[in-house]
């Protein structure tokens, strides 16, 4: 559902680097057309009358339909120095962008779907982390998330117990940190950018900020898009497509704890485009 | 439409140890067979967090879930949260359950607590599964021999012999789907050649 919430948030709509290349993107944003393209020298968004704000970020074009009630939420991590910004490219999935987002957030499938890379049987559990809605920033934080890996990242040799932190800036917007396998001390810094084209189709774009200058860019994006791959084979197979935000239609456990807030949180500020309020 | 038995599929088609997709009318169903060959089948959605159940995979006696790996017994209770391995689930977390019998071959499903059995089928035995992207009736009207709604019967002429066919239909959303049988004596190679002829044919009609 469309709410004046949701309306007034940014959206990633295109990459800018493909934009300032000189191509075009016709696409679609809450159900809406719009045109991603360069004009008089700039970064444009327009629909088919009107023309929207344009933010450029962490390699991607981000535009309002509404008008911004913020400024787009920071990663600082983004300017520090020796970390290398890849922007994987687009995948899309049918299914909620909310979902997408959700996905993000959970540990708990990695041996099932990531079997061998992010997780493997028997290291199944899933230790008791951390969930706060930071004040001020307002936004959704899991910390103290911890998780053994065979493979956590292109640059692993071997399985390691990862550690990772995740928060929820913006309604369709996840970004994690995780343990750095060539930099112990240092988190590595992956997004997913969701760009909700209906309620239940979306394009993400995953980005990342990482310290690891010896992987070829191509290998870290096949990573990446694997990884992604196979999270899209059970994005496009939960029932319902919406993500219901009233309990009762599923039943989470104590793993869960950062979709529960996610929900809670989604709920409590009317950012329901691509949920389902009502059981069925 | 009325509570009733619908085939979903063929035994052959679903070894020990196998799930499937299946539908009863517009719900669908994951049917899956335990490695001693129990048959289940609930409702395609884990309890969890809604993923299909038929994308999940057997072990022994239990149907996992792919997401996070929920591991259901037969009677659909969950068994097993990987993500809590010391946790016994509570009893209330289950999957919905369906009734799932197998006669003369075939795999028939309905809600829970029918009554009745499903239909009897003397002297056939299970050909294969087809599914055709046209409706019953330009199938009825291409062989004029068969007849019948749910249960298409007749006795056509297959390789100078007359035969007796038996389809279980199966409505899809764009199309349907037949469960074939035929009788205990005929050449199954042969129906089978008969029965993607009969697809053949009904294919063109619409196409043309
Ligand atoms: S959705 Fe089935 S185990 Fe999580
Ligand atoms: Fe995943």
């Amino acid at each position: 559902m469309i709410t004046p919430q949701v309306l007034n948030e940014w959206y990633p709509v295109a990459m800018a680097s493909q934009i300032r290349a000189g191509q075009r993107r016709e696409t679609q944003l809450l159900g809406i057309p719009v045109t991603v393209k360069m004009s008089d020298g700039a970064v444009a968004v327009h629909g088919e009358s009107d023309s929207f704000p344009v933010m450029e970020r962490f390699g991607h074009v981000w535009t309002c339909l509404g008008s911004p009630a913020h400024d787009l939420f920071a990663v600082p991590e983004a300017d520090q120095p020796g970390r290398r910004l890849v922007d994987v490219g687009v995948v899309r999935v049918k299914c909620s962008p909310l979902r997408a987002v959700e996905n993000f957030l959970d540990i708990a499938h990695f041996p099932f779907v990531h079997t061998d890379i992010l997780g493997a049987e028997p290291h199944t559990e899933v230790n008791r982390y951390e969930v706060q809605i930071r004040e001020g920033s307002d936004e959704v934080w899991a910390t103290k998330v911890t998780f053994y890996q065979p493979q956590a990242a292109k640059s692993a040799e071997g399985g390691i117990v990862t550690q990772y932190m995740y928060r929820v800036p913006a309604p369709t917007v996840s970004v994690l940190y995780k343990t750095c396998p060539v930099m112990p001390d240092a988190w590595d810094v992956i997004g997913i950018f969701v760009q909700p084209l209906t309620e239940e189709l979306c394009d993400v774009w995953p980005w990342m900020a990482l310290f690891d200058d010896v992987t070829p860019e191509a290998e870290l994006i096949a990573f990446q898009q694997m990884i992604f791959l196979q999270d899209r084979s059970i994005l496009e197979n939960q029932i319902p497509r919406l993500l219901p935000l009233d309990p009762g239609m599923e039943i989470p456990t104590q793993a869960d704890l950062s979709s529960i807030a996610y929900r809670r949180w989604l709920k409590k500020r009317g950012l329901t485009y691509g949920a389902q309020m009502v059981a069925a | 439409m009325t509570t009733r038995w619908i085939a979903t599929g063929l035994s052959h088609d679903l070894p020990n140890g196998a799930v499937m997709a299946g539908q009863w009318q517009a719900t669908e169903l994951a049917v899956w067979r335990s490695a001693t060959g129990k048959l289940a089948a609930w409702k395609d959605r884990c309890p969890h967090r809604g993923m299909r159940l038929s994308h999940g995979f057997v072990r022994g006696e239990t149907l996992s879930c792919i997401y996070h790996g929920w591991v259901y017994g037969t009677d659909g209770g969950c068994k097993h949260i990987p993500a809590h391995p010391a946790l016994t689930p509570p009893a209330a977390i289950c999957a919905e359950g369906f009734a799932c019998v197998e006669a003369n071959g075939v795999l028939w499903l309905a809600p829970v607590g029918m009554a009745e059995d499903p239909p009897r089928l003397v002297d056939l035995r299970p050909v294969r599964t087809l599914s055709l992207t046209c409706d019953l009736a330009t199938i009825l009207g291409v062989e004029p021999a068969l007849g019948g709604s749910d249960i298409i019967r007749g006795s056509v002429r297959i390789g100078g012999q007359d035969e007796e066919i038996c389809l279980l239909v199966q409505p899809r959303p764009n199309g349907i789907t037949f469960h074939a049988l035929c009788s205990a004596r005929a050449d199954v190679v042969q129906v089978s050649r008969w029965l993607e002829a009969l697809r053949r044919s009904a294919e063109e009609k619409v196409a043309a």
